[in-house]
């Protein structure tokens, strides 16, 4: 017998959410009539087994094209780059809570107490906390920023080099800091000691440089210890830097969850739109594979090397994610690829000669 | 042709069913071992569409609800008997193996 209980038929219409409006309003009935009599009585909640199932089933409904069985693999694509360039964005935005860097007193204060045998120079502020050619970003900077130097926007450091004789032993000033640090509640990470330049043909220079990281609350130090001890040359660098805040980690999922939602919309969207239409059809589907592949390149580029890097390397806060994606270093790339997806729902909006509704929809339509 | 959709396309060889027929004739050929859900249902049933294996047929009006009827095409005929051919040359040859194999009764 079935089930014609409001409450799970209100359920059941929640659920149908996430099929396009059009095919609801064309199929809704249908599909609530079915799943009404699939029910079993007295049941005021849809299963979890039936919510996935509509869900799942709905977000492709949105792709249109039920043929295609690739159209869901581009959309996959599409949702998941996006939800990383959203993940990306709302990590800078939150990046924003973090506290400014410490000004050049308070950093020679922290410094001094870690290094006091070492005559700390001149320390510079900081202007931001990430900067590009050592300003903030700007209007100015855009060149630089789209013409493959974006890398250099990055973190900001407040730091200084000593040059000289050192007036200790480089292995004992790696000893004694590890020691203070300590001591002044820093968490050290093990040091990581490796050639001053690199050697493909095993005659190396005999230079090496120890890296010590420490990690204090929102404040990371970052020494590097040189073994070459001559009066011109510098044998000790520093530099304080921010931790991640705490806001980066629900930014990024709120901000990864929208890109892909409103990724997979527009996809759908697009993809339902041009379903029927053999010209523009395949014009669109060349632009968004175009976009595609420049959005992904950088990825695909950067997460190897970086992947490399943090596992050589210690890292109490991790690269911040839009450099995992290839960005800004690759940011031509992806405004070139934007502008084709944009090109794309553009010619998408063009209306159509004649109506031709969804196939499924097509279907549903009352026989002569 | 995955296990849903030629059950899917057997429950319409014998005349057209609504959305809910389709579900119980399924679940009934597969001795209840396949539980159609709704979405999954519907998809299959546009994706038949689309390929033109599967037409609407009528619809009907029973204690106010407008039930629609989905029909085999041809073409629909003639996958769904091409799988079945498939089947059973499988199935028969599966069989042959098997009896090859199995200890004859002394």
């Amino acid at each position: 017998m079935p089930n014609d209980g409001a409450p799970l038929i209100r359920r059941y219409r929640r659920l149908l959410l996430t099929y396009p409006r059009a095919y609801r309003r064309e199929r809704g009935d249908e599909l609530l009539d079915t799943l009404r009599d699939a029910a079993r009585p007295g049941r005021t909640r849809p299963t979890v087994r039936e919510a996935v199932n509509l869900i799942g089933h709905g977000l492709r409904c949105r792709l249109g094209r039920p043929a295609s069985r690739t159209v869901v693999v581009w959309a996959v694509l599409t949702a998941v780059v996006w939800g990383l360039f959203g993940a990306a964005a709302a990590t800078r935005v939150a990046w924003e809570t973090a506290r400014p860097l410490p000004d050049p007193v308070a950093a020679r204060a922290v410094l001094s107490g870690v290094f006091p045998e070492h005559e700390i120079g001149v320390i510079e502020p900081a202007p931001a906390l990430f900067l590009i050619y050592g300003q903030p970003l700007s209007w100015e900077a855009l060149p630089s920023l789209l013409f493959f130097d974006g890398g250099e926007y990055g973190p900001a450091a407040v730091g200084t080099g000593v040059t000289g004789h050192p007036p200790i032993d480089p292995d004992e000033i790696v000893a004694r800091t590890r020691q203070r640090l300590r001591d002044g509640g820093w968490q050290v990470a093990d040091p990581l000691v490796r050639n001053a330049v690199d050697c493909p043909d095993g005659r190396c220079d005999p230079t090496n440089l120890t890296t010590l990281v420490a990690q204090r609350g929102d404040t990371i130090l970052t020494v590097e210890v040189s073994s070459r001890t001559t009066v011109q040359d510098t044998y000790l660098w520093v530099a304080l830097t921010r931790a991640a805040p705490l806001a980066v980690h629900p930014a990024a999922m709120a901000g990864g969850l929208l890109g892909a939602a409103i990724a997979w919309l527009v996809f759908g969207w697009a993809s339902r739109r041009t379903e029927g239409r053999s010209v523009v059809r395949v014009t669109v589907t060349m632009l968004f594979g175009l976009a595609l592949v420049l959005w992904w390149l950088p990825v695909l580029l950067t997460v190897p090397g970086l992947l490399r890097h943090h596992r050589t390397e210690a890292h109490p806060t991790p690269h911040p994610l839009w450099e995992w994606l290839g960005q800004p270093a690759g940011s031509l790339l992806f405004v070139v690829g934007c502008a084709a997806a944009l090109l794309g729902l553009a010619l998408a909006t063009l209306p159509r000669r004649q109506p031709a509704l969804h196939v499924g929809q097509r279907s549903a339509t009352p026989a002569g | 042709m995955r296990e849903p959709t030629f059950l899917i396309l057997t429950a319409l060889a014998d005349g057209p069913r609504h959305g809910y027929g389709i579900v119980q004739e399924v679940a009934t050929l597969s001795e209840q071992r396949v539980n159609l859900l709704t979405g999954t249902l519907y998809t299959a049933l546009d994706r038949l569409t689309a390929e033109g294996l599967v037409a609407h047929d009528h619809d009907e009006t029973v204690d106010g609800r407008r039930r629609r009827y989905y029909r085999l095409t041809p073409a629909g005929l003639t996958a769904l008997s091409a799988q079945a051919a498939r089947l059973r040359q499988l199935a028969t040859a599966a069989e042959t193996r098997l009896r090859a194999t199995r200890p004859r009764p002394a």
